[in-house]
C-alpha cells in the first residue's frame, strides 16, 4: 500500500507558492528562497543563498524587521508587519510596479535546528481594488461633501472627530489636524442635547437635527442647526453631523425678538395707552394700560371695536379721522373722549404714526392715548378767562371813556372858571377904580341934580357890574364866601315873600321843613341869591304856573345813598326845589350846569344861575343835583354840609358901628398895590377919609418903608402881587410889627383855604365906605 | 486552585508591574521605529483576578464594546494575552500610530491590520520579557483582532479548563499627546499562574541577592 503511495516531495510545494518564502537560520543566513521571492526581489535563489538578509535587502536596517527576526529566535514570537505601518522590502511585480505586500516572521523548528520563516504576501491587487473601489465612492463623496458650505464632521461613539470636511475649517477656524482625535466637545459652548445623541446608546434611527451654540477657534460663539446621521463600518459607529450656520439668521431673529420685546415692554412701560393697528387701520395690540384704563378686555376693542370705548358725540368725528389717515397714510391726531372703566370720560389725544417698510409701504400703525383732560380744562379756563378779560376791557373802556368825558368837563370847566375868574378879577380892579372914582366925584361935585342923575346911572351901572362879577366868580368857585352856620328854617321864611314876588301869583310856593333840620355851613347871602335863582328857573319852567316846593331834610352820614359820588362822608341837610314844569331832556339836563347855558330866550338871562349855584354848593363843601325828564318837572338838590359846633362859634362878620370916631381920627397908612390905578384910587379915598398915605407899589417896597423910621398906623395891601404877595408881606411886617392893624384886600378866593388869616380882609371892589369899615375892623381887632 | 494562589502580595505585584513595564518599554521602542515618533507607554498597575472581575473591569470605562488584539502563547506555561480598548478609543489608537493624513475611509481600512500589528508588537514585548525573565523559550501565535464585550473576551461561558485567572494590567499609551487607556490581559492556566508566582518570587530573591551585593 505504501509503495503505491508516492512520497511527496514538499520542495515542489516550496517554489510553486504564490507568496514570498524566506527561511533563515541560527546564523541568520539565508537558507530557504522560494521562486516567487527570487521573481520578485530580482534577486535569485543562488544569489541569495548563504548571505545575510540584510545584505540582500540594505533597506531594511530602518526597519524593525531584523529586531523582529531576532525576537523570534530569541523568544520565539511571532510577528505581522503590514504594509501600511512599515515600508518594507524593495519588491516588484511583472510589469515594474512597487508590489505591496505584508511579512509574517514566525519561528519553525526542524530537526532541533530553529529556524525563522518570513512569509511575504502580495497585496498588490486587493489594496488596488480598494482604493478603485474607494476613490469612485469618494469622487461623489467629496463632490458633495467638500464643496457643501456647510461644515461635516464625522464622530466616533466616543465623540471623537475622525474626519471634517473643508467647510469646517472655514466655519470653525481650526485645521483638520487641530480637530481629528478631540472630542467633538471643543465645538461646543455647551456639550448637551448633541452630545446626548451621538453617544446615546439607543441611537434614534434617521437624521435629527440640534440647535446648538457651537465655538470658533478663536472663542467666538456661533449658532448652528446640526443636522445628525449614524452609520455603520465594520462593525463601528459612527455619527456624521452637518453644521449649518445660522449665527447670522439667528442674531437676525435674536435682534427681531429683541425689537419686539423693547416695543412691547416700551409700550407697556409708558404711562399712556398704546395702541397698534394694521395697515389697514384694524387694531391688533392694546397694551396693559389700555385696558387698566378702560376696565375691558381688549379683545372687544380690536378690530375697530375701540371706537364704542369713546364719548358718542366724538366717535363720528374720530372714526372718520382714522379712515382718513388710513387711507391717505397721514399722521392720526383727534381729541377725543375716553370712557374709563368707573363710566366717567376723560380727554385723550389720540395720536398714530404709520410704520412704514424701506420702500414706503405702510406695514403697521402704532398710535398713543395721551390723557389731555387738565390741558383741555386750562383750555377752556384761558377761554373763559379771555371772554372775562374782553368783557371787562370793555366795561373798563366804556368806564374811561365816560370818566375821560368827566375829565374833559371838568376840565372845561375848569378852563371856563379859570378864564371867568380871571377876566372877573381885572374887572373888578377896574369896577374899584371905577366906582371909587364916581364916589370921590360925586362928593366933591356941586349938588346939581341932572349931574347927579348921571352920576347915580353911572354908579349903578358899576355897582351891577360888581355884581355880575360876583356871579362870574360864584361860577368859578371863587368867590369870597363868608360861611357860617345857617339856619335854613328861619332863612327860609325870610326870603318867602320875596321868591313869591320872584315867582308871580300863578305860581304856588310850598315849604316842607322840620323844625330839626339843622343848621348848614354856608354863606348865607349868597345862599339867599341861589334860592331867588333856582325859583326864577323854575317860574321859568312853569310859564302857565305850578308849583314850587322847597323841602328841608337833615341826611346824616349814614344815609347819603342818593348823595353824589364825590361827596365826602359827613352830615349833610337836602334842600330841594322841585317845580312841576315842562322839565328838561336828557341832552339839555347835561348841557344845563354849563355856565352860559340857558334856555331863555337872548337877554332874557346870563346863563349864570344854575353855574353859580353849583360853585356855590361845591366851594361849601356840598354838592348839587338834577334831575329832570320831560314832562315831570324839574328838581334840584343841593347838599350842603350841617355846621360844626366850631361855626356856631364863629359869629358872622357883623358890621360893627363903634370905633367910627377912630375912623375919623387921622392915620397914617402904608398902602401896597401893584397896580398904580388901583393904588391912586384907593389913595384918593383914603386921603378923603383924612387920612395920609404912602404907597408902595411892591411888597419889597414895603418892607423897605416899614423898615425905615416911617411910622404907620396900618397898612392895607393888596393880595395879588408880582413876586411876594399881599398875604406873605402881611407875615412878614406881622412878625416885625405885632402890633400893625393890616388891611388884605383880594378880589377873589384865591387864598389857600387851609391858612388862617387873621388879616382883616376887603373884597374888591370896594367903596370908600366898606374900606373906611375894613380900616375900622382892623383897628378894633388890634386893639 | 487556592484562594492565595491568586493573590499577589504586594511586593509580587511591583514586580510584575516592573516586568510588565519592561515588556512595554520595549513595545514602545518597536513601535517608536514602526511610526518614526516618541510612543509612550506604561503599566500603572497590576492585579490578578478572575476572568469575570476581568470581563467588569474592562467594561468599566462605560462601553462594553471593546476591541482586542490576541495572541496565545505556549511553552513552560501556556494561555492567552489579549490587549483591550474600548471600541471607540481604537480609532483613536490606529489615528496615532498611522498618523493624521489618512482619511476616515483610510483608517478604518487600515484599522484591523494596524490594531493587529500595534497589539502585536506590545504583545511580543510583554511575552518576550516575562520568556527572557524566565529564560525560556516560548512559542507565539500571530495576532488576532477580536471585538465584543468582556465576556466574550475573556471566554467567560466557554471552557474554565483554559483556567480562570488574569493577569491583568492597565496600560496607558501616549502618543502624541494623545493618552489612550487600555488593557492587557493574560488569561493563565494553573501551571502558568503556579510558574508566574515561582518566576516572581525567583525574582524578587535575585533583586535582593543584587540587594546583597552578589552581580546579578
Amino acid at each position: 500500500m505504501l509503495d503505491s503511495v508516492r512520497v511527496f516531495e514538499y520542495g515542489a510545494v516550496f517554489d510553486a507558492l504564490d507568496i514570498g518564502v524566506i527561511v533563515i537560520d541560527e546564523r541568520r543566513c539565508i537558507v530557504g528562497w522560494n521562486d516567487w521571492i527570487a521573481r520578485v526581489s530580482g534577486c535569485a535563489r543562488d544569489a541569495a543563498l548563504g548571505r545575510a538578509i540584510g545584505d540582500v535587502f540594505p533597506t531594511i536596517s530602518d526597519t524593525r524587521l531584523p529586531a523582529v527576526i531576532e525576537d523570534s529566535f530569541q523568544f520565539g514570537s511571532s510577528s505581522i508587519l503590514t504594509h501600511s505601518l512599515n515600508a518594507l522590502l524593495p519588491l516588484h511585480g511583472e510589469g515594474g510596479a512597487e508590489l505591496l505586500h505584508n511579512i509574517i516572521v514566525r519561528p519553525i523548528s526542524s530537526n532541533l535546528a530553529n529556524f525563522c520563516l518570513l512569509q511575504v504576501n502580495d497585496l498588490t491587487v486587493s489594496v488596488a481594488r480598494e482604493r478603485v473601489l474607494r476613490e469612485r465612492q469618494n469622487a461623489r463623496y467629496h463632490a458633495i461633501v467638500d464643496f457643501a458650505p456647510d461644515a461635516i464632521i464625522t464622530t466616533d461613539m466616543d465623540r471623537r472627530i475622525q474626519w471634517v470636511n473643508g467647510a469646517a475649517e472655514r466655519v470653525f477656524g481650526f485645521a483638520p489636524e487641530e480637530l481629528l482625535g478631540k472630542q467633538i466637545d471643543v465645538l461646543l459652548e455647551d456639550a448637551g442635547a448633541l452630545v446626548a445623541a451621538v453617544t446615546g446608546d439607543k441611537p434614534k434611527e434617521g437624521e435629527r437635527t440640534f440647535q446648538v451654540t457651537g465655538r470658533r477657534k478663536r472663542g467666538a460663539a456661533a449658532s448652528f442647526e446640526v443636522s445628525l446621521a449614524r452609520w455603520k463600518a465594520d462593525e463601528r459607529s459612527f455619527v456624521t453631523t452637518i453644521w449649518r450656520d445660522v449665527t447670522e439668521r439667528r442674531a437676525a431673529d435674536f435682534a427681531l425678538r429683541e425689537s419686539e420685546g423693547r416695543h412691547r415692554a416700551l409700550s407697556e412701560a409708558l404711562p399712556q395707552l398704546v395702541w397698534t393697528s394694521g395697515a389697514d387701520g384694524g387694531c391688533d395690540y392694546f397694551n396693559p394700560q389700555w385696558e387698566d384704563y378702560t376696565g375691558a378686555p381688549t379683545q372687544r376693542h380690536l378690530g375697530s371695536g375701540w371706537l364704542d370705548v369713546f364719548h358718542e358725540l366724538d366717535r363720528v368725528g374720530l372714526a372718520a379721522a382714522w379712515t382718513a389717515s388710513v387711507a391717505r397714510g397721514t399722521v392720526f391726531d383727534s381729541d377725543a373722549r375716553l370712557r374709563a372703566a368707573n363710566g366717567s370720560f376723560r380727554w385723550f389725544k389720540m395720536r398714530s404714526i404709520p410704520v412704514r417698510t424701506a420702500d414706503g409701504t405702510i406695514t403697521k400703525w402704532f398710535g398713543t392715548a395721551t390723557e389731555i383732560t387738565e390741558l383741555i380744562e386750562a383750555r377752556d379756563s384761558l377761554l373763559r378767562s379771555n371772554e372775562e378779560l374782553e368783557a371787562r376791557v370793555v366795561e373798563r373802556t366804556r368806564e374811561r371813556e365816560v370818566v375821560l368825558a368827566q375829565l374833559y368837563e371838568s376840565q372845561k370847566m375848569e378852563s371856563i372858571g379859570q378864564l371867568t375868574g380871571g377876566v372877573a378879577h381885572d374887572f373888578n380892579n377896574l369896577l374899584a377904580v371905577i366906582l371909587g372914582s364916581l364916589s370921590l366925584l360925586k362928593k366933591g361935585l356941586p349938588d346939581d341934580p341932572r349931574t347927579s342923575r348921571l352920576l347915580e346911572g353911572a354908579i349903578q351901572g358899576a355897582e351891577r357890574g360888581a355884581t355880575l362879577t360876583k356871579r362870574l366868580l360864584a361860577f368859578a368857585r371863587r368867590q369870597e364866601l363868608k360861611l357860617e352856620a345857617v339856619s335854613v328854617q328861619k332863612l327860609v321864611p325870610d326870603i318867602l315873600d320875596f321868591l313869591r314876588q320872584s315867582v308871580g301869583p300863578n305860581i304856588a310856593v310850598v315849604i316842607d321843613t322840620l323844625p330839626d333840620v339843622a343848621l348848614v355851613k354856608i354863606d348865607a347871602n349868597q345862599f339867599e341869591l341861589a334860592l331867588i335863582n333856582l325859583a326864577v328857573n323854575a317860574r321859568d319852567a312853569m310859564p302857565n304856573g305850578g308849583t314850587l316846593t322847597i323841602t328841608c331834610r337833615n341826611k346824616p352820614a349814614n344815609e347819603l345813598q342818593e348823595a353824589p359820588a364825590p361827596l365826602p362822608r359827613s352830615d349833610y341837610v337836602r334842600i330841594s326845589i322841585s317845580d312841576t314844569g315842562e322839565g328838561m331832556n336828557e341832552a339839555t339836563l347835561a348841557k344845563a350846569m354849563e355856565p352860559f347855558f340857558t334856555t331863555k330866550g337872548v337877554g332874557k338871562g346870563t346863563g349864570l344861575g344854575l353855574s353859580m349855584v353849583q360853585g356855590l354848593t361845591v366851594q361849601s363843601g356840598g354838592a348839587m343835583q338834577i334831575s329832570s325828564a320831560p314832562g315831570k318837572g324839574t328838581v334840584v338838590t343841593l347838599w350842603l354840609p350841617q355846621a360844626r359846633t366850631e361855626d356856631l362859634a364863629q359869629p358872622s362878620a357883623t358890621l360893627s358901628t363903634q370905633g367910627i370916631d377912630d375912623a375919623c381920627r387921622k392915620l397914617r397908612i402904608l398902602l401896597v398895590d401893584d397896580d398904580a390905578l388901583v393904588s391912586m384910587n384907593s389913595a384918593y379915598m383914603l386921603m378923603d377919609l383924612g387920612h395920609s398915605v404912602l404907597e408902595a407899589s411892591s411888597a419889597a417896597r414895603a418892607l423897605e418903608l416899614m423898615e425905615s423910621d416911617a411910622q404907620f398906623d396900618v397898612m392895607v395891601t393888596d393880595y395879588a402881587m408880582p413876586k411876594m404877595n399881599g398875604l406873605d408881606l402881611a407875615s412878614r411886617i406881622r412878625r416885625i410889627k405885632p402890633k400893625l392893624p393890616i388891611v388884605l384886600a383880594t378880589g377873589y378866593a384865591e387864598l389857600p383855604p387851609s391858612t388862617m388869616i387873621s388879616f382883616q380882609r376887603l373884597a374888591k371892589p370896594f367903596t370908600q365906605k366898606e374900606l373906611a369899615e375894613a380900616l375900622e375892623a382892623a383897628l378894633n381887632a388890634g386893639n | 486552585m487556592t484562594i492565595d494562589v491568586s493573590a499577589l502580595s504586594e511586593i509580587e505585584q511591583d514586580v510584575i508591574a516592573e516586568i510588565a513595564n519592561m515588556g512595554v518599554s520595549r513595545a514602545a521602542n518597536g513601535l517608536r521605529q514602526m511610526v518614526g515618533h516618541e510612543v509612550l507607554l506604561s503599566v500603572p498597575a497590576v492585579n490578578v483576578v478572575t476572568r469575570e472581575a476581568a470581563a467588569r473591569l474592562v467594561e468599566r470605562g462605560g462601553s462594553s464594546k471593546l476591541v482586542a488584539v490576541q495572541q496565545s502563547f505556549e511553552g513552560p506555561f501556556s494561555g492567552r494575552a489579549l490587549l483591550i480598548f474600548p471600541a471607540a478609543q481604537s480609532l483613536e489608537l490606529v489615528r496615532s500610530i498611522v498618523g493624521d493624513e489618512h482619511s476616515l475611509e483610510d483608517i478604518i481600512d487600515l484599522e484591523h491590520e494596524a490594531l493587529a500589528e500595534t497589539g502585536n508588537v506590545i504583545l511580543n514585548a510583554c511575552l518576550a520579557t516575562i520568556a527572557n525573565v524566565l529564560r525560556q523559550t516560548m512559542r507565539m501565535s500571530l495576532p488576532t483582532v477580536v471585538r465584543g464585550d468582556g465576556d466574550k473576551l475573556f471566554g467567560v461561558q466557554s471552557d474554565p479548563a483554559e483556567g480562570n485567572l488574569v493577569l491583568f494590567l492597565y496600560i496607558d499609551f501616549t502618543v502624541k499627546n494623545r493618552e489612550i487607556r487600555g488593557f492587557i490581559a493574560l488569561l493563565l492556566d494553573l501551571p502558568a499562574v503556579a510558574a508566574l508566582k515561582v518566576i516572581v518570587r525567583d525574582f524578587v530573591a535575585g533583586i535582593e541577592q543584587q540587594a546583597e551585593g552578589h552581580v546579578g
